[in-house]
Formats: C-alpha cells, structure tokens, sequence
C-alpha cells in the first residue's frame, strides 16, 4: 500500500481511531501459539510454499500484472489487459521454464481466467489423451507452441448437462472421405465455450457423429475455425463471444455455428473409436473409462480447490472482523469504554467459524481422494495393460462394485456438488459476514465469488450430478441384499448398517470422534435403503424422487468429508500436539455444526437422539467456537495468502483496513479526478473529458 | 450483417409455443389477481404510463451497460438522472411517477439519496423556519443533498460515530470535524461527485460550564452542511470528499467518503425540530424521544420491504417461465425412447426452489400492505406528539427488514442458479439484479445486528406478560399472557393445520411465542450473557416476523369485502399454504418444541409440499403473469413474456456486444494486443 498522496495535509496526518488494525492484530496472533509454519507446511509442503514465494516475485516484477485498476476497467479493456497477460505469462513460462505445475501458481497468484484458459486445460489435454499418434504430431505438437490456440466446445444454447442432446452434426461422406460439420438449429449453437470468442483459431467441437443416416453419439473433432494470419472467421463458421457475464468478464466465452463445413478425415480425434476411411464403418471405442478416469480426477481438483477457494474468503473475513469493532458487549462493565470485536460476537462466530474448519475439511478430502485416485489408477492401468482384449461396456452398468475407482467416480460426483456449492454459498456468507464493507470491491470477496460460481453448474450441474450417486447407491444396496462380499466403503458401510440396523445404533457423538463418523454413515445408509424402499417396493418414478435423491448424495458427501478429515488428523504424527488437538476442535465443530443443521435425518434414522441433538447446539458447537475463536486469525494465517493475491483492503495481513481503503478511494480512484455537474438543468456531464460521447457506447 | 444465422430457428418446441401451452392450461384470472395486487395507489396505471416514455428513449436502452468501465457507468448515470427530472418538469410529473420510473430504468440515480434520504429527513427533521428556507432550493434542485451518516468505522451503532460538531458560543457557530481516520463518513450515496449539500450526522459537542476547553457529548445529531460551491462545484475548504470507488453493485452510484477539518458551519444548520441548542444561553433541548432521530431510517425499512416482494416475483417470473421453456434430459421412467426432454420445471428439484418461492412474493405483498398503512398510522400520531407506538414500528420493522430481504436477496440467487448455465450469462436478468440488491442485507443495518432489536423488544413484552401490572399495554403482551396461561394449567388446543387454516396462524403464533419465553427465560431467568444468547435471538425475531407474514397473508384471505373470485381465491389459498408449510418445515424442530404442530403432523408435510406445489405447477406461468413486470424492466432473454429465449440470446451475443466488433491478435510472441493497431504492450501499461 503506497502512502496517500493526492488530498491535503491535514487528510494525510489523519490515523484511524485506536485501537488500530495492526495492534489488533498483532493481539490476536499473540494470543495463539499455534505454529502457522508448520500448518501452512502440513497443507502445501514446504516446496509448494517456497515455489509459490519465487512466482509471485516473478510476477510482482512485471507491471503488467499490476492489479490496481482491475476493480475500474470496462469488458473491453479488461478483455485486453487479460490477453496482455496471458502473453506475458507464457513468455514468462517460457523464459523461466516453468512447469505446468508453477503455471498453476501463477494463475492462482493472478486470480483472474485468462484467454489462454481452455487452450491450456482442456484443448491440450484433450488432443493429448484422445489423439491418435498422427494427431498428436500435426494438432499437439503446434498447440504447445501456441501456433494453434484452440478451445473445447461442447455446451451448446439448449443443451448441458446432458451431451446425448447435443444438435451439431458431424455426417461422414463415404465419396470424398470427410465430415460436414453443421448447426441444423438455433439451438446447435455452441455456447459459453472459453476463449473461443475472440482468441482460439481452433475448436475441439463435440458433435453427433453420423454415418449412411445413423446416429453414433457424440465424438470429439478438431476443426480450424480462423484463419491463422488474419484471425477472421473462416468461410462457413460464424464465431464470436457472447457478452459479459455475472464474473468470468476476462474471458472471452464464445458461441460457434457451422454452415456445412467440411473437414478432413484426421479431424476426428480418433484414439478411442473413429471412422475407417476404406469401410465407411464405425470403430466403436476400446476403453471408455479411462475418459472417465480424467473427470473424476478434475472433481478431486475442485474438492480441493474448494478448500482453499473459501479459505480466501474465510482469511478476509476473519482479519476483518478482528479488527471491526461495533457495539459496546451490552453485559461489559461500566469502565469499559470501547467496542467489541465484531469476531467476539457468537453470531459472527457462528457464521465464519463453522466455514474455517470447512476449509480443512475439504482440502483434506480432496487430497485424500487424489491419494486414492492415484494408487488405484497405477494398479489399474497396470492390468488394462495386462488384458487389453476385453473392453468395458458404459461407465454406470458396466464396474463392478468390487472396483475401488468405479466408487471414486460415483461418489466424486456427489462432494464436487457439495464442496463447491459448501464454498460457494460460504463466500457469500463470508462477504455479508463484513458488513457493509463487504460490499466494496475492496473488499476483495464479490468479484472472487462472481468468478466462482460458475464452478456449481460446470462439470455436471450440482443438482442434476446427484442422481449419479444415487443411482450408484441403490446398486451397491442391491448386491449388499443379495449378500455379496462387501468389496468398498460404500459398500462396507451399507452392509455394516444392514445387519445392525435391527440393534440401533447409540452412537457416542459427544464423547468420541470415530462415533461421529459412524453416525454419518448410519445416516447415509438409512437414506439409501429407504430411497431403496421407495423405488422398487412403492414403485415411485424416478422424477418423484429426485429431492429424496439430492438428500442422500448430499448425506454421503458429508460422511465422505468428514471420514477424511478424521482419517487426516487421526493418522498424522507431523504436527505438534497442540495444534492437532486444535485441529480436533475444528473437525468437531464441522461435524456437530454440519449434525445440527440436519438434525432431522440424524433424528429420524435414528443416528442421534433428539437430547444428543440439542447438546450439540446449545452445548458442544458454543463451547468448540469459544475455544477456537482465540486461534482463528492465526488458522487463517496458515492458508498462507500473500496480500497480493487477496487483493483486499479487509484481508491485509498487517491489518491496516481503514488506511488501505481510504488509499483506493482517493487516489486509485480514476472517477475522482473528473468533475461534474451535478444540475439537471445542464447537459454537461462530466466538466473534463466530455469529448468521448456516451451514445456511441450505448 | 446479414449471414447465414439469420435463417436458423431454435428447435421444436420453440418458447413462444410452450409458453402458450402453459397459458391455455390455466384459469388463473391474470388481470384480476394484478389488479388485486398492484391497484393500490394506481400503480399499474403508472407503470404504463411511465413505461411508454423511457421505453423508446434510447438514454434508458440497457443492453450494452454491462461493458462499461465504472466512470462511463456513472456518467450514464447521472446523465439519466437528469433526464428523468428534465422529464418531471417537462410532464408534471409528481413524486410517485418519478419513482415509478426510475424503478423501470432499473438503474440506481445518483440523485437517489437526494430524493428519498435528504429530502425526508428536512422534511421531518428541520422546524419551520429551516423549512422554510430549505425546501424551494431542494424542490428546484438547487440543493442537491446526500446523507451522511455511516463512518469508515461506524456502521449500525450510531452512538459509537467519531464525526463531532462543537458548539462555539461566542461565534454562535459549530465546528464540525473529524478527528481520526476512521471518523471519514463512508459509503454515503450522490455524497462521492453529485451533491453540493449534505445532513451530517455528528456528536453535538457541548462545552462544560466552567471547565474550559471540555466538552460534554450530547449524542448525534443532524447537521445540514454545504460541502461543494454552488458555481465550481469544487469541494469548500477544510472538507476532503470523493467517491469511494467500485462496489459489488450499483455501478452509477457515487458513494462517498468526507472528511471535515474544524469545519464551521452557522447555528441554523443544526435540524431543530426535536432538538435545540439555544444559540444565547447555550442550553440543550433533549428531544422529547431521543429514538425520533431514527424516523427516517424507518422510513426507507418499510419501503425496501414493499420493495422486497416485487424483486421476488421479477426474480420468479424469469425462472418461472425460463424452466419451462428448458428441456433436459428424458423422464427415466419413459418407455419411448424417442419422447423428447422432460421440462425442467417438471422436476421435484426444481420446483421445490423456485414453486414455495413464487408463494412467498404473495406473503411478503400482504405484509408490505399492513406495514405502509402502520407507519402512516404511526407518523400521524408522532405529528401528534405522541411516540409511543414508535417503539413497536420500529421493532417490527428491524425484524421484517432483516428476514424480508433476506429472503428476496436469496431468492435471486436460488432462481438464478435454478438456471443452470445461461444463470451465469448477463442476459439471464439477474446479474446487475443480484449486484444491486444483495446490498440490501447489510444497508440500513446489518440483517443480522438487527434482529436484535426485535427481540429485545420482544423480551420485554415477555417481561411485562410475567410481571402482568394492570392491563396488557399493547396486543403483543396480551398474546404473551395468553401464552403463559396456556404454558400453566390451561391445555392448550390440539391444533390442526391441514384441517383449519386459522390454526396455521395460532401454530406459528404459538412457536413465536415459545421462542420469546425461552430466549426470556434464558436472558432474564438465568442470567446469560447477551452475547452468548445472539443467535438465539436472531431466531426469535425471524419467528416473529414468519409469524406476522403467515397472520397478515391469512387475515387478507379473509376479507369478505375485497370482491375476489372464487376462483382465484383458491388459488390465493393454495399459495397460502404452500408459504406456510413450506416454512413450517424448514422449522420443524421449533414448532415441535412449542407443541404448536405434533410430531406426526410434521412427517407428513413434506408431502403436503410437493402435494400444494403439483397443484401449483399448471398455473405457475398465469400467476407470474399476473405480477405484470414488463419486459423492459426484466432485461432478461430468458424471462421474456414471448418465450423467444435462444433467440434474444443470440441477438444479444451476436448483434449487441462490443467485443466482437474487435479483432484481437492471439500470439503470444507479438505483443500486439489489438489485431492491426501496430500497438504495443504500452498502450495497456498506461492504464494499469
């Protein structure tokens, strides 16, 4: 933060009221001794931290990642200044041989999507693992030197979720052996596809493969959409970008129609299943879950990224009110004059504290399901590898449950849709938690939050995803009935509960952390076996109980979530012993919290009784929050945020709030340097720069 | 440019025909249910009239604002804002218009706070001679005033503001300043560029008879103070004021910070109509209730509540309407395998967020109703002198407040998501609408710190109900003593909410009531301290509130006299209870507590819900229809009345979006941003 600099000397000499933010602060981190180092190392490593320091350097060296007026600038110039940013950083990445790992640093240090986005994440991945040998040389080759710049178009106007209704069409024509890419409708047009609009001259375009009038589904094709010198659309292909966006406005999200455009045979990737130009027939595709393989490793990506995501906001949340103060407590005594932290008032507490231990809760899980994930994966590739012959069928009849990844993948489904919408919901949560402040783009949260929430409708809508766990969990209910050998959690759970539900369960949650997590499962497989009952004894449809379904995957989520995060804290011998007894507290007030807000399934399966239920609000939850509240600045400390990232006056880490925001207001400010007239009388608007008249932007 | 776009249509079944479909399946009586709901004061015949002037002003064409910077989105401000009042003068338009019409343009004025704070609080504030001399200007909008009350550090608690105005006998004169940083007034709208006056709210700092140089603080109170000149429109001096930069929302409005450096204003700028400092012998007139300084404040609650329920119904409208239009997915128990996607409204999962939502638009409008016709009822008798109900205004209006508006900010985003992606997209109508109203939960108190309030007030209702001296003083305590009989010896009815709606009433009266013992029990009884009991009292107040919302939604199904059909009366019923059930059940455990609703009732009602919103979803398009919001204030490609959804979206993304009139060069080895300008990576460093 630069000193004040354009007001007068009587405004520069002024200091906040005291006691000031730094001394706040610097109380609030004396009345800890939690040892943040040793936390932020526990979370990230000590190799990831010290990679993160070198990139941020990196980057504060360079003006053109300088943030001051991001929270100024219309769509165009910020469309522009991201581009300008996206170049800068692969020169730099170039220039520093960065990996594709410390990419990720960077990005995250800049916080913002940049053009180069879907180029990097999906294009390049996609030609990688979908491309046939000779489509790796002439397409992934040219795509790593950003000669090709390419984008995945899948989402169509009408379609999501649900790619089996895409409308594009890709028709093989046996005579002269290519494809004819075409948008029968409104409808087929591509839509929010990133960097499509203005930046890629390629597109990964998911089309309905037709061959002699038969449909074979959805295939991916890669098709050349610009011309490469002079960057217009080419003949036949109308592309262009949709407009601004809720956040995301540094990206050029596009849409994409086709005219009957012909393309080559190589343009179907062709790793999987293809076309064979001398038959004119479909080669149906060799292993398809691998395919899936890839999504369930992006969900454990953002399980994670949920994690840290609401970290940033829980971190300036937290500062903040730990250096608001408002209202004297209405039982302190006579002499004491000043106001009270906002973060001592239990209804604060109750906001933000419940969201810290969900941010530990969710890194732990997604770390844990990467662990898994990558064991699994290792074992399995080594037995595909073994018996390529026999090819899977579809991804939800084919596994059996015996497959440990076939559970990651159902139940990934299920905590991507709840840890992003949990960090989603948690930002906003955060942002009003900062009062009035909160809504200032200082603040640092809104802008962050708009460009989140985009993440609870990708990958699989949060609420259409759900009914994949559920189908997943009546399976695994069936075979349990039909007495096979439980052969995963899921289905070691449900068998668990099986032959004890006539027993009950009297589960032990106010004493013992393992009981907290058996009645997470309880609760999970009661919801199971009742859904169970209600499909094939009452023979409901399937629509009628898609609410009872959203329930049960959002149930097993959090049994998942907090199994990790016991598993984490209960295995580990890296932390001294008051911090991980802290970090018991945490996984505590995270599950009772969790307990209590959906006391009436742990009621009525019987989970907990209604006299436990009442304990863990009035008692446990209230005593946990007074005992972490002392740790909280510092347990935000250990997420490890440089001030340059969070970009926010109430996050600062040397507490100076009030300083900051007076200096953004007054001399980053570009709307202060114009004077008006303010007299409606008069058609003058602006007293300087009037010449750029605002009807030609409207 | 004519291309080849032009000729494709979305696929079958477009919007336009499922829409009609839905119309033609339902009997609601559309212009008798919008006359039923908006007739008050001519409200939809002002909508109309108003509409048919912005909407062919290409000033107040909103499709292309989303891309401006935050400069040009103020100049574009201000310049409508003088236009509407161009208009005001041009077409005798009264108060009431002017508002209608902002309320069209969708787009915050930043003369707002000069038209609803500033000029409220002369009006009620100022004694006659101030009025005097104050309104001609401000009528003529020679004075353009903004309200200073929020600091830097000081939001909700105005007794903790800095800002302080000495009184200096000898001058006559006060002296206002601001000693710290933190003492900067902050986020006070029109305050940052548009106005040259302002009401500035500031410690009255009296000095101690005797003891020179002390002071003794008297509380805050208003000061009108000229902060610009009238002719350079350039701050005077010893005053720093500016605009405190960009927010989550409200883009063209220019909230301010000021500060004050020994500032001397003259005595008449003190607002005298409560209370005085006698400008010969320095004496201090207390006011006769010093929680008259708080008359404006809620004011502006009960209009954000009257406000609340028409940003739900906008919200409803386009998801209501979009969700039909929107197909994904076969029903899996469909044995056709060529049936086309199911409607989205058609599922549970959607209907459950967007069906008891539509509901609660109609509880929050019978609400408004009863609380307009309190304050006006109030404010008669505080002209009167008399402040005693005030208390119970104010009580009530903090509550409703908080749980009104929370539940219309939420409603936003639940619609929103209920969207799935074009949610996201600015065309979906509720970007610039969740940006500008999700200020509301934490404007004019926090929603939270509010609820306190209520609930205070409540407790001591309880406390008197207990102590029972005489008479009840007022309704509230009398439904408490009843409670307390209830509670000792007299059983209480077994109620039966599916049978008898007014036993849906007395169960949420019911379950209020025990949250106000309890919190009494717990606060008075056994001591606890007030912090420990904060978010026990948040529920006590939105128990209050839930149960004022479900009393007056009730009590407007009963008038005989409103002349409502038969027919749409049972839909009005159906709504009714949709809104109440659905509440009811997201609070089971409460109404379980207070005996208000048995165990056995309450496993039953999430079937009750999906039971009321089956008999709901054929209607649900009529009754959006019947809020009447017109498509230009909607700005919503998917909420549009005509259903063509996928067609304005493409227009808007290919016709009307500035972005694509710019070639942009990709490569990262040229550093050439645009494509063809030949500039280099200069042009964007000079605006960083």
């Amino acid at each position: 933060m630069a000193a004040v600099k354009n007001a007068p000397q009587w405004v520069r000499d002024l200091k906040p009221a005291s006691p000031t933010g730094p001394e706040l602060l610097e109380q609030e981190r004396k009345s800890s001794n939690v040892n943040v180092d040793q936390l932020a190392n526990f979370l990230f490593t000590k190799e990831a931290r010290e990679k993160k320091r070198k990139i941020l350097k990196l980057l504060q060296d360079d003006k053109v990642f300088d943030k001051s007026q991001n929270y100024f600038a219309g769509r165009i110039d910020r469309f522009e200044t991201a581009l300008a940013r996206a170049k800068a950083l692969q020169k730099l990445a170039v220039k520093h041989g960065l990996d594709d790992d410390e990419k990720k640093i960077a990005e995250l240090l800049i916080s913002e999507p940049g053009p180069y986005g879907l180029h990097e994440h999906m294009f390049l991945v996609t030609l990688r693992d979908q491309g046939s040998e000779e489509q790796r040389e002439k397409f992934f080759k040219p795509a790593q030197a950003y000669k090709i710049i390419g984008c995945y178009a899948q989402t169509e106007l009408g379609h999501g979720s649900n790619v089996r209704g895409l409308e594009t069409t890709a028709t093989w024509n046996s005579d002269d052996k290519t494809f004819t890419l075409h948008s029968p409708h409104l409808t087929a047009s591509k839509w929010w596809i990133g960097s499509l609009g203005r930046t890629a001259n390629h597109a990964v375009v998911m089309a309905q493969l037709v061959i002699d009038g038969k449909g074979y589904g959805p295939h991916p094709f890669v098709v050349q959409i610009r011309d490469l010198k002079t960057h217009q659309a080419l003949e036949g292909v109308h592309v262009g970008d949709i407009g601004p966006k809720f956040g995301y406005n540094t990206m050029d999200n596009g849409y994409l129609l086709f005219n009957k455009v012909k393309i080559p045979h190589i343009s179907m990737l062709a790793r999987f299943s293809s076309v064979d130009a001398k038959t004119n027939k479909y080669v149906r595709p060799s292993s398809p879950s691998l395919v899936y393989g890839t999504l369930t490793w992006i969900r454990s990506t953002i399980v994670m990224q949920a994690g840290s995501v609401l970290a940033r906001g829980v971190t300036i949340a937290t500062r903040y009110c730990a250096v608001r103060r408002q209202f004297q407590d209405r039982d302190a005594p006579e002499w004491e004059k000043g106001e009270n932290q906002v973060l001592n008032y239990t209804m604060v507490q109750i906001r933000l504290l419940p969201l810290l231990a969900a941010t530990f809760a969710l890194h732990f899980t997604g770390k844990g399901m990467q662990a898994l994930y990558e064991a699994n994966h290792k074992k399995m590739a080594q037995k595909t590898s073994d018996s390529n012959t026999t090819r899977g069928t579809g991804p939800e009849e084919t596994q059996s449950s015996s497959d440990l990844l076939a559970d990651l993948h159902a139940t990934s489904c299920g905590l991507k849709s709840l840890a992003s919408s949990v960090a989603a919901e948690g930002l906003e949560v955060c942002r009003r938690a900062c009062g009035g402040h909160g809504y200032s783009s200082f603040g640092g949260i809104g802008a962050w939050y708009a460009d989140y929430l985009p993440t609870a409708t990708w990958e699989g809508d949060n609420y259409m995803l759900t009914q994949q766990v559920a189908r997943y969990m009546l399976k695994s209910a069936r075979s349990v009935l039909q007495g096979q050998e439980p052969s995963n959690d899921t289905t070691a759970v449900l068998s668990w509960y099986h032959k004890r539900q006539d027993q009950g369960a009297a589960f032990d949650i106010l004493g013992k952390d393992e009981d907290i997590v058996s009645a997470f499962a309880w609760r999970s497989a009661y919801l199971t076996f009742e859904a169970l009952k209600h499909r094939e004894e009452q023979k409901r449809t399937w629509n009628s109980l898609l609410v009872d379904f959203y329930r049960l995957s959002k149930a097993h989520s959090q049994y998942m979530v907090v199994k990790n995060f016991h598993e984490t804290i209960a295995t580990n011998n890296n932390l001294d012993p008051e911090t991980l007894s802290l970090l018991h507290k945490l996984f505590r007030l995270y599950a009772l919290h969790t307990l209590e807000t959906e006391s009436a399934e742990f009621f009525t399966s019987a989970a907990a009784t209604v006299r436990q239920i009442q304990l863990a609000r009035s008692k446990a939850v209230m005593t946990l929050m007074e005992e972490i509240r002392p740790h909280a600045v510092r347990l935000v400390d250990s997420w490890d945020f440089p001030d340059w990232q969070l970009d926010s006056s109430l996050g600062r880490y040397d507490g100076k709030v009030y300083e900051d925001m007076f200096y953004r207001a007054n001399d980053l400010n570009p709307l202060n340097r114009v004077d008006i007239d303010p007299y409606p009388d008069s058609a003058t608007l602006f007293r300087k720069n009037e010449s750029d008249g605002l009807k030609s932007k409207l | 440019m004519p291309d080849f776009t032009d000729r494709l249509k979305p696929a079958a079944p477009d919007g336009t025909t499922v829409l009609a479909q839905e119309r033609g399946q339902s009997d609601v009586p559309v212009d008798e249910l919008a006359k039923h709901l908006l007739s008050n004061d001519d409200f939809l015949g002002r909508q109309e009239r108003m509409l048919r002037i912005v909407e062919k002003d290409p000033l107040f064409n909103k499709t292309k604002q989303f891309n401006l910077s935050r400069p040009d989105r103020f100049k574009l401000g201000l310049a409508r804002g003088k236009k509407l009042r161009r208009y005001s003068d041009q077409y005798g338009w009264d108060a009431k218009d002017h508002e209608m019409a902002v309320y069209l343009c969708d787009d915050v004025t930043p003369y707002m706070v000069h038209y609803a704070m500033f000029i409220t609080t002369v009006r009620e504030q100022a004694n006659d001679e101030q009025r005097a001399y104050w309104s001609p200007k401000i009528d003529a909008m020679e004075v353009i005033g903004c309200y200073a009350q929020t600091e830097l550090g000081h939001g909700s608690n105005v007794r903790g503001l800095e800002c302080q105005a000495f009184w200096d006998p000898k001058a006559k004169e006060f002296i206002i300043h601001s000693p710290t940083l933190t003492a900067s007034k902050w986020w006070n709208g029109t305050m940052g560029r548009t106005a040259n006056h302002a009401i500035v709210m500031a410690q009255l700092m009296l000095p101690k008879e005797g003891s020179p140089g002390e002071y003794t603080s008297r509380g805050p109170h208003t000061f009108v103070v000229q902060i610009r000149d009238m002719k350079t429109h350039k701050p005077l001096d010893g005053i720093a004021v500016g605009d405190i930069g960009p927010k989550y929302g409200y883009a063209p409005m220019d909230n301010g910070y000021m500060l004050f450096d020994r500032h001397r204003v003259p005595h008449s700028a003190m607002l005298s109509r409560y209370s005085r400092v006698d400008p010969n012998t320095s004496e201090y007139t207390k006011p006769a209730n010093p929680a008259v300084v708080y008359g404006s404040l809620t004011y502006v609650r009960a209009t954000i509540i009257m406000h609340a329920r028409l940003i739900i119904a906008r919200a409803v409208t386009i998801a209501v309407r979009y969700t039909c239009v929107r197909r994904q997915f076969q029903d899996r128990d469909s044995k056709d395998a060529k049936a086309p996607e199911l409607c989205v409204l058609d599922y549970p999962t959607v209907q459950i967020r967007i069906l008891p939502l539509l509901a609660t638009a109609f509880a929050l409008h019978y609400t408004g109703e009863a609380m307009q016709s309190l304050y006006w009822n109030t404010r008669e008798e505080i002209n009167q002198g008399n402040f005693g109900r005030l208390a119970v205004l104010h009580a009530q209006s903090s509550g409703l407040k908080s749980l009104c508006t929370e539940l219309a900010a939420n409603s936003i985003e639940t619609c929103r998501r209920a969207m799935g992606g074009h949610g996201f997209g600015g065309p979906s109508g509720f970007i610039q609408l969740n940006n500008d109203y999700l200020s509301k939960p934490t404007v004019e108190g926090d929603n939270w710190m509010i609820t306190q309030q209520t609930a205070s007030f409540l407790i001591k209702r309880m406390q008197a109900a207990v102590d029972r001296k005489g008479k009840p003083q007022d309704e509230i305590e009398g439904h408490c003593r009843q409670y307390l009989d209830e509670k000792n010896g007299y059983k209480p009815s077994q109620l039966r909410v599916f049978d008898r709606d007014e036993d849906i009433v007395e169960a949420f009266r019911r379950r209020s009531r025990d949250q106000t013992y309890r919190a009494h029990v717990a606060r008075n009884e056994q001591k606890q301290s007030w912090n420990s009991l904060l978010i026990q009292l948040r529920r006590v107040s939105h128990s209050e509130s839930q149960s004022i919302l479900v009393q007056n939604f009730y009590n407007a199904l009963q008038q005989k006299d409103s002349a409502v059909s038969s027919t749409l009366h049972a839909h009005l019923r159906t709504l009714f209870r949709l809104f109440a059930f659905y509440t009811m059940d997201s609070e089971a455990r409460d109404f379980s507590r207070a005996k208000a609703v048995s165990d056995d009732d309450l496993d039953k009602i999430p079937a009750k819900i999906q039971e009321l919103m089956a008999q709901v979803r054929p209607h649900a398009v009529r009754l959006v229809d019947s809020w009447k919001i017109p498509d230009f204030l909607l700005d919503s490609a998917l909420g549009r009345y005509d259903g063509k959804v996928y067609e304005d979206l493409f227009n808007r993304a290919h016709r009307l979006n500035p972005l694509n009139e710019i070639t942009f060069n990709p490569y990262y080895k040229e550093e050439e941003i645009v494509k063809g300008s030949g500039e280099n990576i200069d042009s964007i460093l000079a605006k960083l």
